[in-house]
């Protein structure tokens, strides 16, 4: 397992590199000019042109990347039109908390609604209780995210006013969950965010459960006379949940890369806007940085994942 | 001349002196002290340093933190005092301001002609690359004659520049605090002498402000000002109807009927001094054809097109570059004279023309560029719809702002912008007419890289006319100049006046004293507005 882990790591290293050249390539054949943007309308030419001399990109191509690549280690590379003291990887870590917190309860949400509901609907397959729960996974797939959002805004902030409709709340030591007021702005954003993820859990959770209790295995258990309880919790939850807790693993990345919508839609400060405002002015530095940082994320969860999934099933080794 | 002058001086002088009487504002008699304020915001805040700033939103925080050196009168749009108490005219070359003495920075420094200097020198010197150099290439230099007067020396070549001064209602930065902590560190945590002081800047999220005790103007009556950058439009809406923000700096037309009806909100409205309009490219074949310029102005009724995009609640069409409310609108005689009507048997006639003489190839498509904004894409769609109808094939093209300013800017690559035949785009002035007919129309402005002239009209009697416009103190003068520019421009069909906003705010009842800002901005505090709410 430690040989495994140590190859990993050997790989993630080497993924991260080409990951650097390929939207090293990206930016340079993106079309837009970051000086342009900084300069904004009505700018004299001169402007333009010492911002595009200010931020390097006049410089040849293998020194702009060499100077992104080494920037991001020495902490030399600062945002390009994010003017803020420090490197780059300050904007990212102000933003951090925000897309943290609400990807840690959405999943967390999205876990403990999805898991018992996808079990119970296999369980009790074809009553009512079945048809609930694959009805609501098939709204909480079809249902736009930010639509979904704009509804709970609307329902529980303007009617209701429940709620506060959006932005995020107040926080201590930089998390709002700490704060009454930040769960209380971080319940909407969530719930938005963890209905698609509850969706697929559960029915993913569902379909593996029904194809655990069909095993062989299953049928001697039950027949030895063990009681349905143990059956199911000893035996073919722990099963079933192999392929769900690839799925979670999966999406941990996604909840930081793919919040974008509910990001924009709920106002929330995270690093899934942060990506589109740094796309839209073309700050390249942002971009090379978040990037990378999320690759980073994608990998090291998959890893997690991977090792988890041997854990979980000793059938499994990587030897 | 000489007697001219004298008498602009005496003028200008008594003028500054009566304005600094009317600057001493008592508290607001009725107003409670204390509360907190929160806006809405359309963007989330790129820069809170003025020397750097460009963006409208960063000007809603701007506004509080810092105080200008002269400002505008919200009503006759004149420029009256602010930091300077009062100006002389020396020269064609030279303006000198006396500053107010007493004014501190929140960190307790006095404000001195040295931070004016500073601050506009900072901004003309090329090496610091700030966007607002642009509005003062006219400017040699401001020195400092003593602790509380500055001259601002205009360069030769511009004087005597009578759009200067709306250059001049510029914030003002402390000098030592700058040096001191540096412009990026600066630009996350501001100081200024504003009425209201920074307190936190959450990026991506909220600017929190607070109440300058020691304001030297009056005493600002809100205890705390919280902006929050809200993208979404109908996420704004929620909030200020939910009472989460207390205003709105914009509304959809859809809304404001809603809003209208609500006992806790007031729509309040003022013309705003923007300019949304198609240009033509007059650098190549078909648009430097008049006939294809005229032959696409006939092809759309805009003004059912403005319509339909605002239902005339929130945007209204405009026939000129200038705004109505501000001198040197021209509106009738562009409407009833020039302005041309839809008639779509004379564009077809005239299309057909253009391809009969193989001025429009055989299977030509052309082009309606425009940003992402749904309202521009809207008209440009309309365009498209209607040019397809009469026998030219179109498609719409929305870009956003990093591509779309590169290709109307013109490249060395592409200097001509040979696949730009036309498109829409906006423009926001201030309250002299240069900030628009300059811009819009002189050569100066087509420069490949930097444009704003994006019709690329070089006409030297146009030139001409503005030049001497600029270089006039008379207003009257500067009219008459400015109104013949636009007129030959406008008669050359170089660009189709779209729409101008209506500013919108939604207000929540609770708020007081507060007053739309035709410009877009919020004004909270200034020889002008005090605004306060309830509870």
């Amino acid at each position: 397992m430690i040989a495994y882990t140590i190859r990993r790591l050997a790989q993630l290293v080497l993924v991260l590199f080409g990951l650097t050249l390929l939207i090293f390539t990206l930016l340079k054949t993106m079309p837009g000019d970051p000086a342009v943007v900084m300069a904004g309308i009505g700018a004299q030419l001169e402007t333009i042109q010492g911002l595009r001399e200010q931020l390097g990109l006049n410089e040849p191509l293998h020194v702009q990347y060499w100077r992104l690549f080494s920037g991001l280690f020495t902490g030399e590379l600062q945002a390009m039109t994010f003017r803020r003291p420090g490197p780059v990887w300050n904007v990212i870590w102000e933003r951090l908390p925000a897309t943290v917190e609400l990807g840690f309860f959405g999943l967390l949400l999205a876990v403990i609604v999805s898991v018992p509901a996808g079990l119970l609907s296999a369980i009790y397959r074809n009553t009512p209780l079945d048809y609930a729960v694959t009805t609501a996974a098939l709204m909480g797939i079809s249902i736009p995210v930010f639509w979904f959002a704009l509804m709970m805004m609307i329902v529980f902030g303007v009617f209701l006013h429940w709620l506060p409709v959006s932005g995020r709340g107040d926080a201590l030591w930089g998390w709002s969950f700490l704060t009454i007021d930040g769960l209380r702005h971080l319940v909407i954003p969530a719930v938005a965010l963890a209905s698609v993820q509850m969706a697929l859990n559960a029915r993913l959770t569902r379909a593996s459960m029904l194809e655990v209790l069909r095993q062989d295995y299953v049928t001697t258990a039950r027949s030895k006379g063990l009681r349905e309880r143990v059956v199911l919790i000893k035996h073919a939850f722990r099963n079933a949940m192999a392929p769900v807790v690839t799925n979670i693993g999966m999406q941990i990345g996604t909840v930081f890369a793919g919040a974008v919508l509910t990001e924009t839609t709920t106002a929330w400060p995270g690093i899934g806007r942060l990506m589109v405002d740094a796309i839209m002015r073309r700050d390249q530095s942002v971009v090379f940085a978040l990037t990378l940082f999320l690759g980073f994320i994608f990998m090291v969860s998959f890893l997690i994942i991977d090792l988890f999934y041997a854990y979980i099933d000793p059938r499994i080794t990587y030897d | 001349m000489r007697r001219l002058l004298i008498g602009l001086v005496v003028a200008l002088v008594a003028f500054g002196v009566a304005g600094l009487a009317e600057t001493n504002v008592p508290e607001t008699p009725g107003a409670t002290l204390g509360g907190t304020l929160t806006l809405g915001v359309g963007q989330v805040f790129k820069d809170l340093d003025p020397r750097i700033s460009n963006s409208a939103y960063d000007s809603y925080v701007i506004n509080e933190v810092f105080d200008r050196l002269v400002d505008f009168h919200p009503d006759t749009k004149e420029i009256v005092p602010f930091v300077a108490k009062s100006w002389e005219i020396l020269s064609d070359t030279v303006t000198r301001f006396y500053i107010n003495e007493g004014i501190l920075f929140h960190n307790g420094e006095p404000l001195t002609a040295e931070d004016v200097a500073f601050t506009f020198n900072w901004i003309a010197d090329e090496a610091n690359n700030s966007p607002n150099m642009t509005e003062l290439v006219w400017m040699e230099e401001a020195v400092v004659v003593e602790e509380y007067v500055l001259d601002i020396v205009t360069k030769d070549e511009y004087a005597p520049y009578a759009p200067g001064f709306a250059s001049e209602t510029r914030a003002i930065v402390p000098m030592d605090y700058v040096l001191e902590v540096g412009d990026e560190a600066f630009n996350v945590a501001p100081i200024g002498s504003g009425p209201y002081k920074f307190v936190e800047w959450r990026t991506g999220d909220r600017v929190i402000l607070e109440r300058n005790e020691d304001y030297w103007l009056v005493y600002p009556n809100l205890e705390q000002v919280v902006y929050r950058p809200i993208p979404e439009l109908s996420v704004m809406m929620a909030e200020l109807e939910a009472g989460g923000i207390d205003i709105s700096d914009t509304m959809p037309a859809t809304d404001v009927p809603r809003f209208r009806g609500m006992d806790d909100i007031e729509v309040m409205q003022a013309p705003g001094m923007f300019y949304f309009y198609v240009f033509f490219n007059l650098q190549h074949a078909p648009s430097n054809d008049i006939r294809w310029r005229k032959a696409v102005y006939m092809s759309v009724n805009y003004d059912a097109a403005v319509f339909s995009i605002f239902q005339n609640l929130t945007g209204l069409r405009m026939y000129g570059c200038v705004p109505e409310g501000l001198w040197a609108n021209d509106t009738e005689y562009l409407r009833d004279t020039v302005a041309l009507q839809e008639n779509d048997a004379e564009a077809k006639r005239l299309f057909q023309e253009l391809k009969d003489e193989g001025i429009i190839p055989a299977n030509y498509k052309t082009k309606v560029y425009c940003p992402m904004d749904p309202r521009r894409r809207q008209l440009a769609t309309i365009m498209a719809t209607n040019l397809i109808e009469n026998g030219i094939d179109a498609e719409v093209v929305p870009m956003d702002w990093a591509t779309y300013l590169p290709l109307c800017y013109r490249s060395e690559s592409d200097p001509t912008a040979a696949d730009l035949d036309q498109g829409i785009i906006g423009w926001s002035g201030g309250y002299d007419p240069h900030d628009f007919v300059y811009y819009m129309f002189h050569s100066d402005n087509c420069t490949v890289g930097s444009a704003d002239n994006l019709c690329w009209l070089q006409d030297d009697e146009v030139d001409a006319w503005i030049f001497d416009a600029d270089t006039t103190l008379d207003q009257a003068t500067r009219e008459e100049l400015y109104v013949k520019a636009q007129r030959k421009a406008f008669e050359l069909y170089t660009n189709i006046p779209g729409y101008n906003y209506i500013q919108t705010n939604g207000v929540n009842t609770r708020v007081h004293g507060f007053i739309v800002d035709p410009l877009g901005s919020y004004l909270l505090c200034d020889p002008y507005h005090n605004v306060w709410v309830d509870g």
